[in-house]
């Protein structure tokens, strides 16, 4: 990890730190013993294999799943620690510091996409003007101006998972979490969606994306995490791992995306 | 007696299949939901015998339900039957329709994305915001045709309290054919019935529609 | 699986068919409808088979003219649509003959029993006459004539009543009262006495309210059926059959007109 210090960091603790995290679905192991840290400003993705435990390592460290052992820390602070959870009351003080953008966007149906941005923030104690300012500017930077009354139904998947990152930006986390955002997406419409997070990047956003873009991952991140198997295979920037990958499962994972 | 002084006596009778309707839908559509819920809860115990409850109440006669509850503390206690008929078929109708509409319920309940919990979950929605803001609208929306369908059948199965001797249009209708030796009480019967249908249907129909707004 | 289900769906169809031929015009069958719960006249017996005064006098008949017996029963309140619809031949059960009967066409026999209603109520009661039900609930059965004389001669009386309840069988009515949700049970003379014989804690008022006859039943145009059963019922009578039949029910034999002429 040491390797990673000519990236300009902080010198205060990173926002995101897994250490030897462990889950397991029954008898079958998901996460074997994944370590690794997100510090403020940095893009982290995560690449690999379907079945290889990406997605369950997003989920685990947003709470939707319970990690069976290891430790999730959130600037510094215990979530997690040796597979004991925090209290639920600083679960819930954990959980306004990521937000997260799942690949079937997970939209609010009945809601508007107002109120989608909108409620959860209120929710929080925000007032109604805020939030629908707040909203509003979001929307406009998604490019989505003029969608405030639609429903999730009469917009594209595109629209709707760029309504998604709006309503994950308006509770203002420290760290956003992708699920494979484009998965579920036609690929025509793959494009505008990277072209918001890029813009996120170029903000200095924190985020940490698992995704089978690689031209994206290797464009956006700072570093690029190689999962197989439930193991973090190799890790490093995207130059190193791309152009040079250390081990051969990376090298035969690149394979399948080089043309 | 003229057709007329039979629809008015039979009217009076539509009160009370009112009463029986708007009462068993008051109590059995909160009642159903806390059955559903303790039907999904995660207790085996409870949820096994919830569901044999609701098994047994799906799967024998409401009329025979009506007259357990009616008559049968009187026979294993010997308390005192209740004067008050409707008081009897208001707790038998609603208990027999809360089990249906548990089962409605639990099928709405089950066939929310699971990534709809976990949007909320993430947002921060509490479980009982995220319960009464989230799943719940979206359950309405997808059992209402199933409840409109068993609404039109509590319409119907007022009907069966002329089991407990309730006046209700349809036991009048009864008297009204033995006085009279006339089978016309019953056409009159089967067109109130009719129009209530219809209002319900139209009713329902309205609510489905404002709910269209989104698919 | 499947197969084993169409063939038992084969087997109702076929016993469906098979109990629809069985009501069909059958010159040397005679069914015979009857309220199965009208004790002592037509009841379900010990064994599990009707029986009562009625269904053995009319076994008698059946004897007596070589038919065979079916025993069908009826629905109390629709027995003059089931009897249209062929279902019996006859409704012969304790049924008071009323007016609109015979106005409706119907072929109604010679009476042979005299009946009058009855109050029953229970042994602690305070209500001693008619005159004290004033503010009470009566229970009566739905398509008896205890419930016509309540809505006709005796409207007068009902108009003082709290409410009238009408029960589906006269066992409701009973278990009613027995449950104080009336306070008395208004009921042929022949039910009350089985009844009240049978359960303790009830009473009949002395006070006899309502005279009519009982008697038996015939659509409209079985004239000469209705002749017949009356010639066997002559023949039982004038060779004791019938008197014999009665001795083994005494509560109702004084009232047979029969043998009281």
């Amino acid at each position: 990890m040491s390797k990673e210090t000519k990236l300009d960091q902080p010198a205060s603790a990173p926002i995101l730190e897994v250490r030897g995290l462990q889950k397991s679905f029954g008898s079958i192991e998901v996460l074997k013993d994944i370590s690794f840290s997100v510090t403020q400003g940095n893009v982290v993705t995560v690449i690999g294999p379907s079945g290889s435990g990406k997605s369950t390592l997003l989920r685990c460290a947003s709470f939707l799943e319970t990690a069976n052992g290891g430790d999730i820390l959130y600037d510094g602070e215990y979530a997690l620690k040796d597979g004991v959870y925090a209290e639920k009351k600083d679960l819930n003080r954990f959980r306004t510091r990521f937000g997260m953008v799942f690949q079937n966007f997970n939209l609010f149906p009945h809601y508007s996409v107002m109120k989608n941005i909108c409620e959860p923030p209120m929710l929080r104690g925000c007032g109604k003007e805020e939030a629908r300012e707040r909203a509003a500017q979001l929307l406009q930077k998604m490019g989505l101006e003029g969608k405030e009354d639609a429903y999730p139904c009469q917009l594209s998947g595109g629209q709707q998972q760029r309504v998604a990152i709006a309503r994950a930006l308006a509770l203002e986390p420290e760290i956003l979490y992708f699920d494979e955002p484009t998965s579920a997406l036609d690929p025509e419409l793959t494009g505008e969606v990277l072209k918001v997070i890029r813009q996120l990047a170029a903000d200095r956003m924190t985020m940490v994306v698992v995704t089978h873009e690689m031209a994206f991952a290797r464009a956006v991140s700072h570093r690029v995490v190689f999962m197989a198997d439930g193991c973090i295979v190799e890790e490093g920037s995207p130059e190193q791992v791309f152009e040079d990958p250390r081990q051969d499962r990376t090298k035969q994972f690149l394979s399948n995306y080089t043309k | 007696m003229s057709l007329m002084t039979m629809i008015a006596k039979m009217s009076e009778g539509l009160e009370k299949t009112c009463a029986i309707f708007f009462l068993t839908l008051l109590f059995a559509i909160p009642l159903g939901m806390i059955v559903a819920l303790l039907r999904m809860s995660k207790n085996k115990i409870i949820s096994g015998i919830v569901r044999f409850f609701i098994t047994v109440l799906r799967g024998t006669p409401l009329m025979l339900q009506l007259l357990a509850v009616t008559y049968g503390p009187h026979y294993l206690f010997g308390a005192d039957i209740s004067r008050n008929k409707l008081i009897p078929v208001v707790i038998a109708f609603s208990i027999n329709y809360a089990a249906y509409f548990a089962e409605i319920y639990r099928g709405g309940i089950e066939s929310i994305p699971k990534g709809q919990y976990e949007a909320a979950a993430v947002l921060g929605y509490s479980r009982l915001q995220t319960f009464m803001r989230i799943i719940l609208p979206q359950v309405v929306k997808r059992i209402l045709p199933s409840m409109t369908n068993e609404v039109i059948t509590l319409v119907k199965d007022t009907s069966i309290a002329f089991a407990v001797s309730y006046e209700e249009i349809f036991t009048i209708g009864k008297q009204i054919a033995n006085s009279q030796t006339s089978f016309m009480p019953f056409v009159v019967a089967g067109v109130f019935y009719y129009l209530f249908n219809f209002v319900v249907d139209r009713i329902m129909g309205l609510f489905e529609k404002r709910l269209n707004y989104y698919s | 699986m499947k197969k084993y289900l169409s063939l038992l769906m084969a087997a109702i169809l076929l016993l469906a068919l098979a109990a629809c031929g069985s009501s069909s015009d059958d010159g040397s069958k005679f069914i015979m409808g009857i309220d199965p719960e009208y004790p002592p006249f037509s009841y379900l017996g010990d064994d599990g088979s009707y029986t009562g005064f009625d269904v053995e006098i009319c076994q008698a008949v059946c004897d007596t003219l070589g038919w065979k017996l079916e025993i069908f029963g009826v629905n109390w309140d629709q027995k003059l649509i089931q009897l249209d619809a062929k279902e019996c031949d006859c409704v012969w059960s304790g049924m008071t003959i009323l007016d609109s009967m015979k106005e409706a066409g119907y072929v109604i026999s010679k009476p042979y029993y005299f009946n009058t209603q009855v109050l029953v109520v229970k042994d602690d009661s305070a209500i001693s006459s008619s005159a004290d039900l004033a503010g009470k609930i009566v229970a009566v059965q739905l398509g008896t004539s205890g419930e016509a004389l309540l809505n006709e001669d005796l409207s007068d009386l009902a108009a003082t009543f709290k409410s009238v309840t009408t029960c589906d069988s006269f066992l409701k009515c009973f278990t009613e009262l027995s449950g104080n949700a009336v306070d008395a049970v208004f009921v042929d003379l022949p039910v009350a006495t089985n009844y009240v014989k049978e359960h303790a804690g009830f009473k009949i008022l002395d006070e006899q309210l309502g005279a009519e006859e009982y008697g038996i039943a015939f659509r409209s145009g079985d004239k000469d059926l209705c002749a017949k059963v009356e010639d066997a019922l002559a023949t039982l009578v004038s060779n004791g059959k019938y008197a014999e039949i009665a001795a083994k029910y005494p509560d109702i034999v004084d009232n047979l007109i029969f043998l009281n002429d």
